[in-house]
């Protein structure tokens, strides 16, 4: 995402490196992402719905 | 010892021979002070560059190399920030970057130097339309 658009950073982070951040963000089980210090994504999710929940995007229509 | 295998080493080969932008990888560890990952994260990144003259590596001290921190807004160590042609593709990995980090940080380099993004086109869309600064942290373990 990060190389798709310059406006995005995107860090990958080892969890048991950096303790400390990972309790900050409560990561209980990985993968989590966390967008903006906001948005939590628990565990790996296909494409679209990563980007969707990522981006805070609207469900698509039925 | 290195920490690839020669069937790894041969595997891995191939698949960076796509690249054809020249890589950069910016390490940044601490050595005083700095956690065991730091040298792990050198000898992984080592045995990678030895893998094809596009990739190279660029060894930054995160106490002394002050600018370039800021410059890439690195706060912790270790970390390894991924250049195309020297500018930031504003990927970044911190900690050693072994098991799971590993496959993402070969397919990131693959990105740096193929400048191909493996992505949906309607997702590419919704990415491209993102219009303000957005930060994203995958945190994963190596197993």
């Amino acid at each position: 995402m990060a190389a798709a658009n310059q406006l995005i950073t995107a860090d990958a982070v080892e969890a048991t490196e950096f303790m400390d951040l990972s309790r900050k963000y409560r990561v209980t089980g990985v993968p989590k992402t966390i967008v903006n210090e906001t948005i939590e994504i628990l565990g790996g999710l296909p494409e679209q719905d990563f980007v969707r929940a990522a981006l805070e995007l609207p469900d698509a229509q039925p | 010892m290195g920490l690839l295998s020669a069937q790894d080493e041969a595997t891995l080969k191939q698949h960076l021979s796509v690249i054809t932008t020249p890589v950069q990888l910016v390490l940044f560890t601490q050595t005083i002070g700095g956690s065991e990952s730091g040298p792990v994260a050198k000898q992984i990144l080592g045995e990678l560059t030895g893998l094809n003259d596009k990739i190279t590596l660029v060894e930054k001290s995160f106490v002394l190399d002050a600018e370039d921190r800021a410059k890439y807004r690195v706060d912790k160590a270790p970390a390894i920030v991924i250049l195309s042609d020297d500018v930031d593709t504003r990927m970044r990995f911190y900690g050693a970057p072994t098991g799971y980090e590993f496959v993402g940080l070969v397919e990131a380099i693959i990105v740096a130097g193929t400048g191909k993004i493996e992505l949906d086109p309607e997702t590419m869309k919704w990415i491209q339309a993102v219009d303000k600064p957005t930060h994203i942290q995958v945190f994963s373990t190596p197993t």
